[in-house]
């Protein structure tokens, strides 16, 4: 259960500290380096309270630069780090996660830090730092980003809940929370999409929320759920034929009938069996066949995490506790998938505080 | 800094580099100053602010109390501390003044001689300045949320005017009647905005969720629909574009009118290429938007990379145009603010609210740096006069 907590404290703290550099001048001051290139080789750490055994999360640390390796947890470089739990205790474990500079001097809390860093660059003045060894996996992406985004949170979608018969979706709003520049995210995934190796697809609940399909999986699903049925001669034409020449989320009439040679019974076959959905008169989206029911549960799902952190007293939780409550039975598809959602979505506001993350509710 | 100084200096740098380095740090220092100030006239919400693009000295602001008052920014005062003064304001007493709330003021882009203003009670006024009376009316059957003149037109003197109905009317100030329609949208328009590059290029926002480009010269209709997936073209399509996920509130191209921006009540602003109306893709993430009318919001101009402020709320958010990235929130209005402006002269941002207030967002300055010689002074007190008791707790 563990093991998303560094994804989700890297990408929240590198995209909290873009979003609301001001924040840092009251009490957080644990360094007083002012680092000014996130991805940088040792950068100054600060020991986080309790240990988090991240195994598996290696090639993604890699990309912070030269990292000591595991298991040092005792030792810190750098004179300027101050612990703020016994140094000699093992099982503390490092992160890379509050690597962030805070404004150290009295000047800068006037203006707020980020644009104060951002000024000696405007006149050109460059700190350039040397990037340590960036270990990255062909098959998962380079780390940090969309690719290993996606397919970090396609781990996390219950597969068992549908009986393998949906193949694992996964939120654009949830690489969000992952990928900590929107700009550069929705840049990859629209190369993904072009290369053929995922999906968009838009999920009827919401016009912004596009769901993230793997191509492979999507072919193989829609197969097997169209097997046998009369429309399935119509849907395998439609496989082979537009989904590798079309990589848009909507298709039109004409472009169904002249440039794919669809006959009006062939699209309804299409529409029945869930293929596509109406759009307007004319015009349709690309659907997941059985996706209601994730859609339900997502919906619904949510609605109920958005009411823990609702509920609680200042309508705020921290993220660890929040993540340690019993889920209630309304969320089938597990607390970690909402929650990144509901991060990227910006439907709730990530506060770095000494204990951790903090989601509060926006206040409009 | 001083490399920039010499460099230019010695010819090895263009000075427009110069220019626009400072410009930045300039706008990157936007504050709220103790010793600027805009002078409080309105008793109502300020709904619109313009400033003259001749000198950039005088600005309009209209309100929902109908007023509109003129400032002179300049501070020709030696002091520091300054508060920007109205010159002249069409308050309730004024016979012609507007009977509704006033939502857009313009300056006649070529001189400060004449403005125009358009207010919810179906009319378009154009006022002389030194006179402060009307000079002509414009009567439209639906209130009207939105006018814009042509900044750099000289061919044409037409006035782009949305309404509540979906018929974008163009009026012409040579002959004083209505000359065009541009028939498209479906709802009410709620920004219109001409674009600084081309005489006749004209954008429309719409609560039906659609920003069309239009060539007024042209009589078959509109150019482009933008549509923010970016899908294939053709005409049987253009029903289903749609820029926003709800009503496109804003509309403002960058100065030099490559790129639109636009903001929708789906809480999203997205960038678009003006030539072909392509979606750029640049994510801002969240900007909260509730307004009802339209949104006015600004883009500055001269900066090496150019900032958009946008009302968020009640703060401004600060985001670079090209690459998405928000910069900081200006924190300083109590309630909603309705309109900015930047005037790009002194790098400075004037931003209009609910609360009745304007406030004048000024780059801070350098700080100065502190004096050496404070060891000096302790020992320009005579001995004679130096008190022998101590000012700590104990005795003796």
């Amino acid at each position: 259960m563990q093991k998303w907590f560094s994804a989700f404290d890297d990408a929240i703290i590198q995209r909290q500290w873009r979003a609301n550099p001001s924040r840092g001048g009251g009490g957080v001051s644990f360094t007083k380096e002012v680092d000014t290139n996130v991805a940088t080789g040792a950068p100054p750490r600060r020991q986080r309270v309790p240990g988090r055994a991240c195994p598996w999360r290696e090639p993604i640390r890699g990309r912070r630069g030269a990292r000591p390796g595991g298991g040092d947890a005792g030792g810190t470089p750098g004179e300027t780090v101050r612990h703020c739990s016994a140094p000699e205790d093992p099982i503390f474990r490092f992160s890379s996660l509050h690597s962030y500079p805070f404004p150290g001097t009295i000047k800068s809390r006037d203006m707020s830090w980020k644009r104060h860093h951002l000024i000696p660059e405007t006149f050109g003045v460059k700190r350039r730092r040397k990037r340590g060894p960036v270990e990255s996996d062909p098959l998962r992406g380079e780390p940090g980003s969309a690719r290993a985004a996606v397919s970090e949170l396609m781990q996390l979608f219950p597969r068992g809940l549908f009986e393998d018969a949906l193949p694992p979706i996964v939120l654009r709003s949830q690489v969000y929370s992952l990928v900590p520049d929107r700009t550069v995210a929705d840049r990859q995934l629209k190369e993904l999409q072009e290369q053929g190796e995922i999906r968009i697809v838009q999920l009827g609940f919401d016009l912004d929320a596009h769901g993230i399909i793997f191509t492979e999986d999507y072919r193989t699903r829609v197969l097997k759920a169209c097997d046998g049925r009369p429309y399935a001669g119509a849907v395998q034409k439609f496989l082979a034929s537009v989904l590798p020449a079309c990589g848009d989320l909507s298709f039109q009439q004409d472009q169904m009938t002249q440039t794919f040679g669809f006959r009006d019974s062939e699209i309804t076959h299409l529409v029945n069996a869930g293929v596509l959905t109406v759009r307007d008169a004319g015009s349709w989206w690309l659907a997941v066949p059985g996706a209601g029911r994730f859609i339900k549960y997502f919906v619904k799902g949510r609605q109920a995490v958005l009411g823990m952190v609702r509920k609680a007293k200042y309508r705020e939780l921290l993220l660890s506790e929040l993540l340690g409550r019993r889920a209630p039975v309304v969320v089938r598809l597990g607390l970690t998938y909402h929650v990144h959602d509901l991060i990227g979505a910006q439907l709730v506001d990530c506060i770095s505080t000494t204990s951790g993350t903090l989601l509060r509710l926006p206040e409009t | 800094m001083l490399g920039f100084l010499s460099a230019r200096q010695t010819g090895l740098e263009d000075p427009l580099r110069l220019r626009r380095a400072e410009s930045t740090r300039r706008v990157l220092g936007l504050e709220l100053n103790k010793d600027r100030d805009v002078e409080r006239i309105h008793g109502g919400g300020i709904n619109t602010l313009d400033i003259e693009p001749v000198e950039g000295r005088y600005m309009l602001s209209g309100g929902s109390d109908g007023v509109i008052v003129l400032y002179d920014l300049e501070n020709s005062s030696r002091q520091s501390y300054y508060t920007c003064k109205a010159v002249c304001s069409i308050g309730r007493d004024h016979p012609d003044v507007h009977r509704y709330s006033v939502e857009t003021v313009q300056w006649y882009p070529h001189d400060t001689g004449m403005f125009t203003s358009s207010s919810f009670d179906k009319t378009l006024k154009v006022w002389d300045t030194n006179t402060l009376q009307t000079a002509d009316v414009f009567n439209f059957e639906e209130t009207v949320y939105s006018h814009h003149m042509s900044p750099v037109s000289t061919k044409h003197c037409l006035v782009a005017v949305g309404t509540r109905g979906p018929k974008v009317q163009l009026c012409d100030l040579k002959s004083g009647s209505c000359s065009h329609i541009l028939q498209g949208h479906r709802q009410e328009i709620l920004a219109v905005s001409w674009s600084p590059r081309y005489d006749y290029i004209l954008a429309t926002a719409s609560a039906d969720s659609r920003v069309k480009l239009w060539d007024v010269r042209r009589a078959s209709g509109y150019l482009i629909t933008l549509d923010q997936h970016n899908g294939k073209k053709s005409q049987a399509v253009e029903s289903a574009n749609t820029a926003h996920n709800g009503k496109v509130n804003g509309l403002c191209f960058t100065s030099d009118g490559l790129h639109l921006l636009t903001v929708g009540t789906d809480n999203r602003m997205r960038l678009w290429n003006s030539s072909n109306g392509e979606n750029t893709l640049v994510n801002y993430g969240k900007v909260c938007n509730n307004s009802k009318k339209g949104l006015k919001f600004t883009v500055s101009c001269g900066c090496s990379s150019e900032f958009v402020f946008v009302p968020y709320g009640s703060t401004i958010a600060v985001y670079t145009v090209y690459s998405g990235e928000q910069i900081t929130m200006l924190k300083g209005h109590y309630k909603t603010v309705d309109c900015c402006v930047f005037q790009s002269n002194f790098q400075e941002l004037y931003s209009g609210s609910r609360d009745c207030n304007i406030l004048a967002w000024v780059p801070s300055l350098y700080e100065p740096v502190p004096d050496d010689d404070e060891t000096t002074t302790k020992s320009q007190l005579n001995p004679a006069f130096e008190d022998a008791w101590s000012s700590s707790d104990e005795e003796g």
